[in-house]
């Protein structure tokens, strides 16, 4: 056994000008431009339009958005368990985790100028004849949910921009004071990001349907959330190999370990769900059920139509990963890995589309603004994400544990 | 011995050796073995002869029971649950910590589990144990007990397979079998340790028959690790689902402050968090009796005090948002129960749980407080209060007001009650004693791989990290041999 070690050259872990990651801002900014030009022309046409442009538009930024929040769970808890193996992802985290702001400014004024369309309990009308909407409305006013959103978008972004800085400056100062001070702060940190993220699952997803609650919902949003930021770190990861980047610096155990995670949280995430909905079939108190059976039942036209979506949801989203991802083979092979990350991201992308429109369609129905919405928010996410990822080195080049992640093997 | 050396300061590179006062492969298991072989030392009889005190109070509460009924119980009509499904909870809960620490720390590579995983999955036999007696002994007509499990019977009579109550038997059964085959296939190398250095006829035979004829060689290492990785990954699940399970009694109902879809990973959190408190405990009392601050060491501690205030605010979070849907739900039954939950007749259980539980952790934000000896200790017996209370809360809390005010009723518990409550701590101590005088306490053979000796990539170095603008001299930075866990 007298191969040398393994040498990892730092200076070839940046973005390399003429790859395709270096264009990446500009044709990604781009696309997401044209297509968000091409979203609010569609919507101006007609008042329906209008109205399914404010829903394709909430589940395209929610959708993002759980990548960059999951991202930031990552991130903290990285640092709040002290952990070794991840080190050399965790700047792809760091950066995905600042997409947040930038998403805040793509969700802010469009749900601001939609909140008619979206949120019944916005109808002064309705809330006069609606007892139930009465009792909410210290909690369901317009004030108190921007003053909240508001709250959260800062909080998610300082804690976004404080971990990455951090990192970057550890990147030139190798002080390891900061990785000290990262993982002293991270436990208080993960505390203020659970309470936020529960409440914005409670405003922005679940007084959709006003009437309707649910004391899992914020976990349920949580465990989303971490399932489709695994898969996309997955898939990034991956990407960076690919493109000859990080080849030498991710291993086969690194992949294994993003595997098992995405399988675990995506157990997580059907334990979750099942447990909400079994509760509340089981129970069946008409105040709770209502917000399934409009997800299991269409219309009279088309009754079998929402229960298609959910039955896909419950195999898509659990079933068929349960066993595709649980072999140890198909998480150390590439290919395999990647086809399931990308199949986490779209099941992801479906729950959220499951949890936003029904509110909207009865009967569920596609449109083309569901599409110019994603491309639109996704080329401004991706733009985001490439022009962060290049303005420095692509792993913590100075973390004290880069070497012990470098090393790292499952045993 | 000498003051251990502090390894509770994680190094930013590298990590802080678990195990303490220089051991290496012998001294290891001549200090697990020595307890095991030497005279029973006279502190033992100080916790095993109360403990058996307390079994029989246990068993003459059960024998009255028998006789009697369960009229000597304080049960009235609303609250037809009293501390027999209490006590159910709060002991299959304990059991949790074990199963996390064997299964889930084992998936997540956290090496500190070594040191305590054989006494927590003890723990966790002995709990179940003490959890199962409930379900049996609840009905009042105990000879009918068996009508529990699906049993082909002359009357063609069938357990209701919607009810909970019927999932709870598979469900904790199954984690009782589980949870005692993964204990049983850890202790094999160890007893044939034992086995093996034992003097007399009888302990060699006693000893050898449970070690199933282990000879430790590569065949033997081989089976026994696929055995303990499958086991990890059967566990797992069990960790999550048992108490989920064990949730669904209360919220499958109807009844406001049971039916609640958040009940299963708060269970589930409420189990882990009354679990460690009560490893904490034992832990505490046995590195001491047997002079193994050097194995279970601060850090050990340390780190159960730090999944003690994760959980400990996860239970927090529940009890918040509990509170909050409950208002917000605008259903003014809903409303009442949490309402009458804080200010009602028992306002006083409510405000005992919410300070044992919530307030009594967030302490161990402090890294002097974790690493406290006394305020550990104090705090874990604080915190298994709190989950006691935590299930009475629930239990009689939502059934003494329902939804008519003319049942409405307080449940006061009787002698008897406290008496059987009291009894199963009785079973819990006497079966813990036993374990800990005749069964190793640590699992040597899980230790030994934490050592650094046992790191086949001792001293090599695995990676090289040419720093950038260094052009092509490599710097020497050796890769950290193995790796702790923190």
């Amino acid at each position: 056994m007298a191969h040398g070690p393994r040498i990892v050259h730092l200076d070839q872990l940046v973005i390399r000008p003429g790859s395709g990651w270096a264009r990446l801002p500009l044709i990604a900014g781009a696309v997401g431009f044209v297509f968000t030009i091409v979203s609010i022309v569609l919507a101006r046409s007609s008042p329906e339009s209008t109205k399914q442009f404010f829903h394709s538009w909430l589940v395209a930024v929610v959708f993002f958005l759980c990548i960059g929040l999951g991202c930031l769970f990552f991130v903290l808890i990285h640092h709040a368990t002290k952990a070794g193996w991840g080190v050399v992802v965790r700047r792809l985290a760091e950066n995905l985790a600042c997409t947040v702001p930038v998403l805040a400014v793509l969700f802010i004024p469009v749900v601001a100028l939609g909140m008619y369309d979206l949120f019944h309990w916005t109808h002064a009308d309705a809330v006069a004849h609606d007892r139930l909407l009465q009792v909410k409305e210290p909690w369901l006013n317009e004030t108190g949910f921007w003053i909240r959103t508001v709250i959260y978008f800062v909080v998610w972004s300082g804690l976004a921009l404080y971990f990455r800085n951090a990192s970057r400056r550890q990147d030139d100062s190798g002080d390891e004071a900061l990785s000290r001070r990262m993982a002293r702060f991270s436990p208080v940190a993960v505390a203020v990001f659970a309470v936020t993220l529960t409440f914005a699952g409670f405003d922005w997803l679940m007084s959709l349907e006003p009437h309707w609650y649910s004391t899992m919902f914020g976990v349920y949003f949580f465990a989303g959330t971490v399932v489709s930021a695994f898969a996309a770190l997955t898939v990034l990861t991956l990407a960076f190999e690919r493109s000859g980047h990080f080849r030498g610096v991710v291993t086969g155990e690194h992949f294994h370990d993003l595997g098992k995670l995405l399988f675990a949280f995506t157990v997580f995430w059907a334990y979750i769900a099942f447990s909400q909905f079994f509760l509340i079939w089981y129970a069946n108190i008409p105040e709770e059920t209502n917000w399934f059976l409009s997800r299991l039942h269409g219309t009279d036209h088309n009754p079998a139509n929402w229960r298609a979506a959910t039955m896909l949801l419950a195999i898509g989203h659990f079933a068929v990963p349960f066993f595709f991802l649980m072999p140890r083979t198909i998480k150390r092979n590439r290919t395999l890995l990647l086809i399931g990350a990308l199949w986490m991201l779209a099941m992801h992308l479906w729950d959220v589309f499951w949890l936003v429109m029904p509110n909207l369609h009865r009967e569920m129905t596609f449109s083309l603004l569901d599409l110019t919405s994603l491309l639109g928010v996704g080329g401004v996410f991706l733009a985001t994400a490439g022009w962060l990822l290049s303005r420095g080195s692509l792993v913590p080049s100075r973390d004290p544990r880069l070497v012990e992640s470098l090393a790292f093997e499952n045993i | 011995m000498a003051q251990s050396q502090d390894n509770t300061q994680e190094p930013v590179a590298g990590r802080a050796p678990l195990i303490v006062g220089g051991y290496d492969f012998r001294s290891l298991t001549e200090a697990v073995a020595v307890p095991v072989e030497r005279k029973t030392p006279i502190g033992w009889w100080f916790f095993f002869l109360p403990s058996l005190a307390m079994l029989g109070l246990f068993g003459v509460s059960i024998g009255w029971l028998f006789w009697e009924g369960t009229g000597i119980w304080g049960l009235n009509n609303p609250v037809n649950w009293g501390f027999a499904i209490v006590n159910f909870v709060f002991w299959v809960g304990i059991g949790h910590a074990g199963t996390l620490i064997s299964a889930i720390l084992f998936l997540f590579r956290q090496k500190w589990r070594t040191s305590i995983n054989r006494a927590a999955e003890a723990m966790t036999i002995f709990a179940v144990m003490c959890a199962l007696v409930f379900p049996g002994i609840h009905v009042g007509r105990v000879w009918v007990a068996y009508w529990m499990f699906p049993l082909p019977n002359q009357m063609d009579m069938w357990p209701n397979f919607r009810s909970p109550l019927i999932w709870d038997v598979f469900a904790v059964s199954i984690y009782g079998t589980v949870s005692l085959m993964f204990w049983y296939v850890g202790l094999i190398p160890d007893l044939a340790t034992i086995r093996d250095r034992a003097k007399t006829r009888i302990k060699q035979i006693a000893y050898g028959i449970f070690a199933l004829g282990w000879r430790g060689s590569h065949r033997n290492w081989l089976h026994y690790e696929r055995a303990y990785l499958m086991l990890a990954g059967l566990a797992t699940p069990l960790v999550l689902s048992v108490h989920s399970v064990v949730s669904m009694d209360f919220a499958t109902a109807q009844l406001p402050g049971w039916h609640t879809t958040i009940f299963p990973p708060y269970f589930v959190a409420g189990a882990i968090f009354s679990g460690f408190a009560m490893v904490m405990t034992l832990m505490l009392i046995c590195r001491v009796l047997f002079e193994m601050e050097d194995i279970i060491t601060m850090r050990h501690l340390e780190n159960m005090a730090k999944i003690m205030l994760l959980t400990g605010c996860m239970v927090g979070y529940a009890y918040g948002i509990e509170m909050f849907i409950a208002w917000y739900s605008g259903n003014p039954y809903e409303q009442f129960a949490f309402a009458n939950r804080a200010l009602g007749p028992y306002a006083w259980a409510y405000w005992i749980m919410v300070s044992c539980n919530v307030l009594t952790p967030q302490l161990f934000w402090f890294k002097k407080m974790r690493n406290h000896i006394g305020w550990l200790f104090i705090s874990s017996i604080l915190i298994n209060i709190g989950m006691w209370f935590e299930r009475f809360v629930i239990v009689t809390s939502s059934l003494h007001r329902d939804f008519l005010p003319a049942n409405w009723d307080y449940y006061q518990a009787t002698f008897w009650d406290f008496a059987s409550l009291i009894g199963s701590f009785g079973l819990f101590f006497t079966m813990f004693c036993l374990f800990a005088r005749f069964l190793p306490l640590v699992a040597t053979a899980e230790v030994k791989t934490v050592l650094p000796e046992a790191d086949p990539h001792q001293g090599e170095e695995l990676v090289r990290v040419v720093p950038a603008g260094a052009g092509t001299e490599p710097a020497p930075q050796a890769a950290p041999a193995g790796g702790g866990g923190s």
